[in-house]
């Protein structure tokens, strides 16, 4: 069974794909087999991180149909054990997909064969972005140590969480809850799922204890990237701190990555970062990562992607 | 999952029942690190509002938790509510119970008033009443006092905010460590006081024993006025 880990992050730039691309070849060295997805439907630019050339095909193949089975739609690289489903082909009206397409293309991500499955997903709280997180229930969360990042990736949590309970009930039931809860709390700059939350135990508590448990079992990790010199090495466990103690959701913090100048020379150059400076400290960053993810298997242990809850 | 306007002091801080009050400090701080008005791990989570009212409950809980007579009825009421368990009502008692003893209720008690346990504890020891008539008084007889009233150099150092190396100097004789007579002389009257003594006459005759010795030897103490 697969590990699949969604990689997002509300906001763009932050290095979800630079992150994606380095971490999968990591995971590849280490003799894992592992499919990288561009996943990011509007802007695909994966290939191009680990050093591939213009790829033949593509995710939209498969939602076109033109591809029924998703593994066909798989790249090799010229890295051992390290696979790519790239969307640089995709149609570009392809960002703009169909709930049940997502669906389609999680079911069949979930019966492919490997050991890692990384998604590179788009920035912003879409609902195509969105919907990958709250259906497969794990995500890798990377964010820069500035407002902006920060203030995206609250919105993006937010966000799902607030999708998730939506789809938990019933819509006509959401929208009266939503309605009182944002009456308790007008001066909120986003709707609180903390009040929700309260609101729904005070009308319907089993719902609400039923609801509380799944949104527990989201498997959230958190990566500061672009960490410079004068930045505060704590600002990632402060922002889990925040998570844990305001919506509850369980998300760990899995280390910083420093900022390197030469993160721009190596995607200038086509060539994957890690590979082209090994003896930097954002190697070894990248790789206290990889590590994490593969030491925490242990803690998904129920299929995130369980497709019989879609 | 509790709303923060419900959750009671202990359990807003995370801190235990009998957590210390440099355990209620640390997670004072730590908590408002998270939560102050620039803070970046915070930022754009909560309405400028919200933040506010957080800080204030944060700085009640911390006000109430670090005073042992508000925090005494604070647990009153939890225990009233059900909240704490009279288990741990009991350990609050201990918890008094232990600071009563003289050397701990120094820690407590930062304003260096002496009780009336430590003032009865030196009148009654033989130990230190012999100690106290000597004519000149030396670093070993200062300890010897402290050894007898049972309060460690950690204590007195936590009280009068003296580095420890000087109070250990004070009892070494070592009279080269602090800076100047001055300094010395200051400290010798902080610690005294700080054990129930009378800081002049200490300070007096641990400094006539110095001179003594500078007018026996000259050259060996003469650093000690710079």
């Amino acid at each position: 069974m697969a590990h699949i880990w969604p990689i997002g992050g509300g906001k763009g730039g932050t290095g979800k794909s630079f992150l994606t691309g380095n971490i999968g070849i990591m995971l590849a060295r280490q003799g894992f087999k592992t499919l990288l997805i561009d996943a990011d439907l509007g802007s695909p630019n994966l290939h191009t991180v680990i050093g591939l050339p213009y790829p033949e095909k593509s995710l939209s193949d498969f939602f076109s149909k033109r591809l029924t089975d998703l593994e066909d739609a798989v790249l090799e690289t010229p890295i051992p054990n390290l696979f790519l489903i790239s969307g640089a082909r995709n149609k570009l009206d392809v960002a703009n997909l169909a709930f049940e397409q997502k669906k389609r293309m999680l079911r069949a991500i979930s019966r492919l064969d490997y050991d890692y499955i990384l998604m590179d997903l788009s920035a912003g709280t879409s609902f195509n972005t969105i919907d990958f997180f709250t259906l497969s229930g794990s995500a890798i969360f990377v964010c820069c140590p500035e407002p902006t990042s920060i203030e995206n990736l609250y919105r993006l949590i937010l966000s799902l969480y607030t999708r998730r309970i939506h789809h938990l009930l019933k819509s006509q039931a959401f929208r009266d809850l939503a309605e009182k809860a944002e009456s308790l709390n007008p001066d909120a700059n986003v709707s609180k799922p903390e009040v929700l939350l309260h609101v729904l135990k005070e009308i319907d508590p089993e719902k609400a204890g039923m609801i509380e448990r799944i949104l527990q079992a989201f498997q959230f990790r958190l990566v500061i990237n672009q960490l410079r010199k004068q930045d505060k090495p704590t600002i990632g466990s402060l922002i889990c701190q925040i998570i844990a103690k305001h919506l509850c959701l369980n998300m760990q913090f899995m280390g910083n990555v420093s900022f390197d100048e030469r993160v721009h020379d190596g995607l200038c150059a086509k060539a994957p970062f890690v590979e082209r400076y090994l003896y930097s400290q954002v190697t070894l960053d990248l790789r206290s990562v990889a590590r994490g993810i593969v030491n925490g298997n242990h803690e998904q242990t129920e299929n995130p992607l369980s497709v019989s809850q879609i | 999952m509790k709303r923060l306007q419900d959750q009671h002091f202990y359990e807003l801080l995370n801190v235990e029942f009998n957590a210390s009050p440099l355990d209620v400090s640390r997670a004072y701080k730590e908590h408002h690190e998270l939560y102050r008005e620039d803070s970046l791990a915070s930022y754009s989570f909560f309405s400028k509002q919200e933040r506010k009212e957080i800080l204030a409950k944060l700085q009640e809980a911390y006000s109430t938790l670090m005073d042992e007579d508000k925090r005494y009825r604070y647990d009153r009421l939890l225990i009233e509510r059900g909240i704490l368990l009279e288990e741990m009502q009991f350990q609050a008692e201990h918890r008094a119970l232990r600071r009563a003893s003289p050397a701990n209720h120094f820690i407590r008690n930062p304003l260096l008033k002496i009780t009336d346990e430590l003032k009865a504890l030196i009148s009654s020891n033989a130990v230190i009443q012999e100690t106290l008539s000597y004519e000149v008084l030396s670093g070993k007889d200062l300890k010897r006092i402290r050894k007898e009233l049972g309060i460690s150099l950690e204590v007195i150092g936590e009280i009068t905010k003296i580095r420890l190396i000087f109070l250990r100097a004070i009892e070494d004789d070592a009279f080269d460590i602090p800076p100047s007579r001055m300094f010395l002389k200051s400290y010798l009257k902080a610690y005294a006081q700080c054990i129930g003594l009378d800081a002049n006459i200490v300070a007096s005759r641990y400094l006539k024993r110095i001179d003594e010795q500078k007018l026996s030897s000259p050259t060996s103490h003469d650093h000690a006025d710079k």
